[in-house]
């Protein structure tokens, strides 16, 4: 369409880096087992501790495993968290922010109280408090079994829809009042068709933005959780747990084993923040006026 | 109110002299979109000029040029700007500062995102008054409560506490010009201020500023759209089109006998209540795209009368007595 | 004359104002935006509604279209009680009363094209797919705008094509009865006279009854045969536009006439001092959206 491709072209260079980032990151998710040179879990005793060099691109760690490989496959763990919360919470937080706002009265009152409730508590508090509380392992619901990464993206996950409820109720409140909207209900448009075609649109563009910055905060909670041990188990590698091995290494002087793993939390973590923003000024209607003031 | 249509050109020396205006946005690319295209006119001291034309005209901007107020995103690309003789595109932001809101001083259309909601109307004019006279907090007050007083809102001393939202629109905007005249500036320039307002609130702010510029002997520039408006209380009209002014005379001239097609149309298109009823005269089309200025005439596409040269070639700003035309079929 | 196309009796509309408590115990009294108006309009009628901000003229508007129910008193729609009617949200009275809004820019959704707007709307009044292109298009030469605009969305129209556009989408409905709300006051003059032009020449061709609601006693002169003048929420004075704009029984009908720009007729009838245009005597009373209470509860109206 033309004012995509119109638009498109108007991303800068940031935004295209902040893509190339993410994409990197997507992809050696997906294809971790065509890119890892080495079984990220196999113990190689005898390569322990290696430093950098052409066999292994970012060194060996205490238990001899390649950690190029580790991170390839850390990013599964980490993408997962990230962009599962992210989704999770975006479902239930838009979904309550756009109720309330439409709605108003009584039904805005108390969903809006609970979403306050839920945000009393910082973030990090709730996810390690809760993880702690339901244990490591598989949480038993029912018949059905939540494996430990499920359990926490939808911890996660429900710890967000807080942030995206706000959002969605800031902005759409401003929207409900806008004349399209009441001349949409003078046309006797159907209620659904009027949040989700006239009101949800208009609220984009904060809440990609905070999608993307919470996508960096998923990550960084995984890891964090996996840091305290409370998240992705080992022998399975994520960018936290590998962050939590390294603790010693900082001492030590194996300054790679800390390092990349960090290195990849934080070009994810920019990636996901550029890419947002790029993304918000295309969904922004009047992003090509802006780039001449009239 | 002065005699209207006092010829301002017969007055030796010009309180505001503005020669040759240029006024750009940086464009997205790197180059320069002109706005304001060369615009020449002056101001007498104790003078009432109106500046009418459409939205685009360059009419705020070139107002905003003279207050050096322009923002990060426009600039003055060339011309002078003299006032009291000196030329305020050589001063630099300080002097700037020290003159503005002392000898120079703008109320703009909305009154209620030009004050702080946070801060008193009294604080705020207050402030102004200490800032250009260097007087303590007593005096200022004293000041500030004179000169709400002045623009007629009553109960002054006791109003100075209020806040802006206890205000109605109206009053925000004589708290407005109540800050503009506080340190009895020699020009007051008002962009539109009554725009936003009701018309019987517009009516006691445009009789508030005629009064205010017989009683101190300010100049005063009244910018709007509306030329029945600006009639009431100008001596002369300057009529801008497409960053250009196009058409200038004493307000009986523009009023009764303007020559310019536009300046024409533009009277004929506002209903009166003593006029014809039945479809209101009109100008077809819309005004030029900022960057994607005409090469000619800047009204020539809109134009009625319009005729082959009028689309090449600019027709100059012809100078007959207190009459200024740029046209080249004046009517 | 026959029975009227719309009917208000009694009319009142009134917003509780104050927080919970405040309300529980009847402590704060509540905002009367409108207070017992009564008015009838018919078939063909030109209505022009003036006012100052605060007078109730835009709660009016919103209560006649159905966006809001009344406090009290009854709007009738050709005999059918508007709150009734009410009831269903999406019934098929919707389609015949129809508005056109001050603000442009929040007029029209910034997402959509015209020609996606146009075409919602027609199918919601039930026009088959295949006819809306050619349908959304007649409508654009309607109201004197070319096809080439059909792609664009609002942001790339002037102030007075949105507003055409947003007029357009009114008809689309082909309303009996349209409301205007001040729908040329945020335009520049020269856009002011093609808008009103247009309306003129709608009711003429379509022989649509128009209400239409404006500070601007002038052009209500040029384009009105009856004439409403409201203030605080109530009807002050009424009749036809001509004998109220040239006999105005009201002082506040004589303070709007008065208070009309004149040119140079008004430096003399305007001297200079404190006559009764001066202090604040007539300023408005705050409104309710000043307050904060005119939500949007009221307009999504729990149906």
């Amino acid at each position: 369409m033309n004012h995509w491709s119109q638009a498109l072209r108007a991303v800068d260079w940031t935004g295209w880096l902040g893509a190339a980032f993410v994409v990197l990151m997507l992809g050696s998710a997906v294809f971790a087992p065509f890119i890892a040179p080495f079984d990220p879990i196999e113990v190689r005793l005898e390569d322990r501790l290696a430093a950098p060099d052409a066999v292994h691109w970012l060194g060996t760690d205490q238990a001899g495993r390649d950690v190029f490989s580790r991170v390839i496959y850390g990013a599964r763990a980490s993408l997962t968290v990230g962009i599962g919360a992210v989704v999770i919470g975006a479902l239930i937080g838009v979904s309550a922010g756009l109720f309330a706002a439409y709605k108003g009265g009584l039904g805005d009152q108390l969903v809006m109280r609970i979403i306050d409730g839920i945000a009393a508590i910082p973030l990090l508090v709730w996810a390690i408090a809760i993880v702690g509380i339901l244990g490591v392992g598989p949480v038993q619901i029912g018949p059905v079994a939540l494996p430990n990464e499920a359990k926490i993206v939808l911890l996660v996950g429900v710890l967000f829809s807080p942030v995206f409820g706000r959002v969605t109720y800031a902005v759409a409140q401003r929207v409900v009042r806008a004349d399209f909207v009441k001349a949409r209900l003078l046309q006797g448009a159907r209620h659904r068709d009027i949040v989700l075609g006239d009101i949800l649109p208009n609220c984009l563009s904060p809440i990609i933005v905070q999608a993307t910055l919470l996508v960096a905060i998923g990550i960084v909670i995984e890891a964090s959780v996996s840091f305290v041990g409370l998240g992705v188990q080992p022998p399975s590698p994520s960018w936290g747990t590998m962050l939590s091995d390294a603790r010693s290494a900082i001492y030590s002087g194996e300054w790679w084993l800390p390092v990349f793993p960090g290195l990849a939390i934080s070009l994810t973590v920019v990636g996901f923040n550029l890419l947002g923003d790029a993304v918000r000024d295309l969904f922004d209607p009047r992003s090509e006026a802006r780039t001449l003031v009239a | 109110m002065s005699t209207v249509g006092t010829s301002p050109s017969a007055t030796s020396s010009p309180l505001l002299a503005i020669e040759g205006l240029r006024v750009g946005f940086r464009a997205a690319g790197g180059g320069v979109i002109e706005a304001v295209r060369g615009v020449d006119f002056t101001v007498a001291p104790g003078e009432a000029v109106g500046i009418v034309g459409e939205s685009g005209s360059g009419k705020s901007l070139s107002m905003l040029a003279v207050m050096r107020l322009l923002g990060s995103t426009a600039g003055i690309t060339g011309g002078r700007i003299t006032f009291d003789g000196r030329d305020l595109t050589a001063l630099g932001e300080a002097e700037m500062r020290r003159l503005r809101g002392r000898d120079l001083a703008m109320v703009f259309q909305d009154p209620q995102s030009s004050l702080n909601p946070a801060l008193t109307i009294g604080r705020q004019i207050a402030d102004v008054v200490r800032a250009h006279r260097g007087v303590g907090q007593t005096e200022a007050r004293r000041v500030a409560a004179e000169a709400l007083e002045r623009v007629g809102i009553r109960d002054a001393g006791r109003r100075l506490d209020a806040y802006p939202h206890e205000f109605s629109g109206g009053m925000r905007q004589r708290a407005l010009i109540a800050m503009a005249i506080a340190c009895r500036p020699r020009l007051l320039i008002a962009d539109e201020p009554t725009t936003a307002l009701d018309v019987t609130v517009q009516a006691q702010i445009v009789d508030l500023i005629a009064d205010l510029r017989r009683d101190l002997g300010l100049a005063v520039v009244f910018i709007s759209h509306n030329l029945q408006l600006v009639a009431e209380i100008v001596d002369r009209v300057v009529v801008m089109y497409g960053g250009k002014v196009v058409e200038d005379g004493p307000v009986e001239t523009i009023e009764r006998a303007a020559r310019h097609p536009y300046t024409r149309l533009l009277r004929s298109c506002v209903p009166r209540l003593d006029g014809p009823v039945g479809p209101l005269a009109t100008i077809e089309g819309t005004p030029p795209r900022l960057g994607r200025m005409p090469a000619g005439c800047p009204f020539e596409p809109r134009c009625p009368c319009r005729e082959a040269l009028c689309a090449t070639e600019m027709p100059p700003l012809v100078a007959a007595e207190a009459h200024r035309l740029a046209c080249w079929r004046p009517q | 004359m026959s029975e009227p196309l719309l009917s208000l009796q009694g009319v009142s509309k009134s917003y509780p104002r104050g927080g919970f408590l405040d309300r529980m115990l009847a402590r704060a009294k509540p905002f009367v935006a409108l207070d017992n108006v009564s008015l009838d309009i018919h078939r063909g009628d030109v209505v022009g509604i003036v006012g100052e901000s605060g007078s109730g003229k835009s709660t009016l508007a919103s209560l006649a279209v159905g966006l809001i129910a009344p406090t009290a008193g009854q709007i009738l729609l050709d005999g059918a009680d508007l709150t009734e009617l009410m009831r269903d949200h999406a019934g098929p009275w919707r389609r015949r009363v129809q508005m056109a809004f001050q603000d442009s820019s929040s007029a029209l959704n910034p997402r959509k094209t015209v020609e996606l707007c146009l075409a919602e709307t027609l199918a919601l009044r039930g026009v088959a797919r295949a006819a809306r292109r050619a349908e959304a298009h007649g409508l654009l030469a309607l109201v004197g705008l070319g096809v080439e605009l059909a792609p664009r969305l609002p942001h790339e129209l002037s102030g007075g094509q949105r507003q055409r556009v947003g007029l357009a989408r009114a008809l689309a409905m082909q309303p009996d009865i349209l409301f205007a709300d001040e729908p040329v006051s945020a335009l520049d003059v020269s856009l002011q006279a093609q808008v009103v032009n247009l309306l003129a020449r709608l009711t003429r061709e379509l022989g649509l009854t128009l209400v239409f609601i404006s500070h601007d006693l002038a052009l209500v002169r040029t384009l009105c045969s009856r004439l409403i003048v409201m203030r605080n929420g109530a009807i002050v004075e009424q009749g036809a536009c001509r004998d109220v704009l040239d006999n105005p029984q009201h002082a506040y009908t004589r303070l709007l006439i008065s208070a009309v720009p004149k040119g140079l007729a008004g430096r003399k009838d305007r001297p200079s001092s404190q006559n009764s245009l001066r202090g604040d005597v007539f300023e408005p009373p705050p409104t309710a959206v000043d307050h904060g209470v005119f939500t949007v509860q009221d307009l999504v109206e729990r149906t």
